[in-house]
């Protein structure tokens, strides 16, 4: 595969921004059903009330909570990954970076809003935000519940920014090459007068570096945060210490795997074969397949200690995942997160074998949320309380809505966005000695 | 190598390679002009070595990210100690301010301050966020290169 075809490397890479094809429309209107009929399963929830979801006694947290991990889990795609890439100095990340960010973006915001549909009355979020109320009542700094919401709001605020830095350059050239007087003014506004000076880019590359240094611990420290949200609590194979590396590893797995799914689709559409090659899905696929190691390591040592220790609560929920009730989803989680990526990714990392390593993955993990959760809440340490349980139509509705939710955020992203890093990619091509000339229309010599 | 027109009184010659700048920037410095003097604006970073290199002034955002973290850290501190007391909870003799629940809501803080603090810092030092006069975008958003005597 050749990388960037000749041409102007501008005009490839802002054309899915400056002209709109048929397939876009099409995406977004059947997305866009989707998510209506999630809006619609929502209004209904909250017209009846959360009796309309399939919790109860014991099992109040389910699909609401598990689509919360899950989401949280995804947006490590791109934050973390693209910033321990440019930490490291990995070249290749170039194309990369800007998919991934806007994964986080979109997926943080989507994860978050699970906790306030939770709620029951959506509408009393603010609650949760510390502030002098009349009521006297203040958020418990010793819950986890808290601590989330201070580490995702810092993680999606940071991530956001991350996103936005290096987006200015790029935001100037599309002021600068936008048709229509009200897309250049939003874009001037969007770029902050950016003019290229030499001052700007040390500055803009400053800023990019320290971010990068900071948003690591704080990716790190919000799924461990979300682990804790289980960890905390004296259940049955929740009270772990391995949860929050446990659920960190898990996150960059299925983050890897979303960000993969979400790179070849981007280069189907819009066409950019020449920017999104075989080397970078090759190199995503090595990582995965090493944080699907990783993962197998987590599990095995969960799993081992709590049969080793073989006290009877903490069996009860093993015995239900691995041979009882909850079997078949087990064996599959086992099977999505490492007996199929691991033996396809350790032969060949080609588009075909990573994109169907990802999906496996993400399948995987969704259940690993799932099988986390329930089968703990319904095996509660007294067994006379033991209890099922199975999802309505709502709570499927609830989780399908997000999929078509995510696809709208990124469709229109990639509308009003380069999806690739214009700059940087060409910043790339030149520091190989690719493109001598800086020009927009360089033509990038073929690998 | 051509000259814009729109504005005689600062020097903008448009430039198609980094070598082509580093050469007009040379050129300047041997007529005496200071490097600070020199400005050259580019779609994509370049960076000059030897006697073209520029010169800016020392950058404060590694330092504004640490004091924004302690000013961060001392928020959280101050809201969640403050806030704790201010609830008169029955805790059974346990600390009302509990350090290790308080010490994740002091780390996010400082993240956040520190995270704050380096992009305001950029956004001045950088010069962003002011009007722009600039009659060399069109060349800019070809990809030429400007190099200019300010």
């Amino acid at each position: 595969m050749e990388r960037a075809q000749g041409g102007d490397i501008d005009t490839q890479l802002l054309e899915p921004v400056l002209k709109t094809g048929w397939p876009w429309f099409v995406t977004v209107f059947i997305a866009g059903l989707v998510f209506l009929g999630a809006i619609g399963a929502f209004g209904y929830q909250l017209y009846w009330g959360l009796g309309v979801w399939g919790i109860k006694r014991p099992v109040f947290w389910a699909f609401d909570i598990t689509n919360f991990v899950f989401w949280i889990g995804i947006s490590h795609a791109g934050t973390l990954i693209s910033a321990i890439l440019r930490v490291t100095g990995a070249e290749w990340r170039r194309p990369v970076t800007r998919c991934a960010e806007a994964i986080t973006v979109f997926a943080l915001m989507i994860g978050a809003l699970f906790p306030i549909i939770h709620l029951g009355k959506p509408w009393l979020f603010y609650w949760l935000i510390p502030y002098p109320n009349v009521r006297g009542l203040w958020p418990n700094f010793r819950s986890p519940l808290a601590w989330d919401f201070f580490a995702i709001n810092t993680y999606l605020l940071g991530s956001i920014i991350y996103l936005y830095l290096p987006l200015i350059p790029d935001l100037a050239l599309l002021r600068d090459k936008s048709r229509g007087k009200r897309r250049r003014g939003v874009y001037a506004l969007l770029s902050l007068g950016w003019r290229g000076t030499e001052l700007q880019w040390d500055r803009l590359e400053r800023a990019v570096r320290v971010m990068a240094v900071i948003i690591i611990p704080v990716a790190v420290s919000v799924h461990t945060i979300v682990s804790w949200d289980f960890a905390m609590a004296i259940r049955p194979m929740w009270h772990s210490t391995i949860f929050g590396p446990y659920f960190v590893a898990g996150a960059i797995f299925s983050g890897i795997a979303a960000l993969i799914l979400a790179m070849a689709v981007i280069r189907r559409v819009f066409h950019l074969e020449g920017y999104l090659r075989p080397v970078h899905f090759n190199n995503l696929g090595l990582l995965l397949v090493t944080m699907s190691l990783i993962w197998f390591y987590f599990t095995f040592a969960e799993y081992l200690t709590t049969w080793y220790g073989n006290q009877p609560e903490e069996m009860a929920v093993f015995l239900s995942k691995v041979t009882g009730s909850y079997a078949p989803l087990f064996w599959t989680m086992v099977a999505g997160c490492f007996l199929i990526p691991v033996p396809i990714l350790a032969f060949k990392r080609s588009i075909k074998a990573t994109v169907i390593a990802s999906v496996a993955v993400v399948v995987g993990m969704y259940i690993e949320r799932f099988l986390i959760i329930v089968p703990t809440l319904s095996h509660p340490r007294l067994s006379y309380n033991w209890s099922t349980y199975s999802p309505t139509w709502v709570e499927v509705m609830l989780t399908i809505g997000p999929f078509a939710y995510f696809v709208i955020l990124y469709a229109v992203f990639v509308k009003l966005f380069p999806i690739i890093a214009v700059w940087e990619y060409k910043e790339g091509l030149r520091l190989e000695g690719r493109n001598l000339e800086i020009g927009s229309s360089a033509a990038a010599t073929a690998d | 190598m051509s000259k814009t027109e729109k504005n005689p009184e600062s020097i903008g010659t448009r430039l198609k390679t980094a070598e082509e700048a580093t050469r007009a920037v040379e050129e300047l410095l041997r007529q005496g002009v200071p490097r600070d003097c020199i400005e050259v604006q580019s779609s994509e970073p370049i960076h000059f070595s030897g006697a073209a290199a520029a010169s800016h002034k020392k950058s404060w955002i590694w330092l504004f990210g640490i004091a924004g973290g302690i000013v961060g850290a001392l928020a959280a501190v101050l809201l969640t100690v403050w806030t704790s007391r201010r609830v008169n909870l029955v805790t059974g003799g346990m600390p009302i301010a509990s350090p290790w629940p308080l010490g994740v809501i002091v780390f996010e803080m400082t993240a956040l301050g520190a995270i704050l603090f380096s992009v305001v810092r950029m956004i001045f030092e950088a010069r962003l966020g002011r009007r722009r006069s600039d009659d060399d975008e069109a060349a800019l958003a070809e990809g030429d290169i400007v190099v200019r005597r300010v």
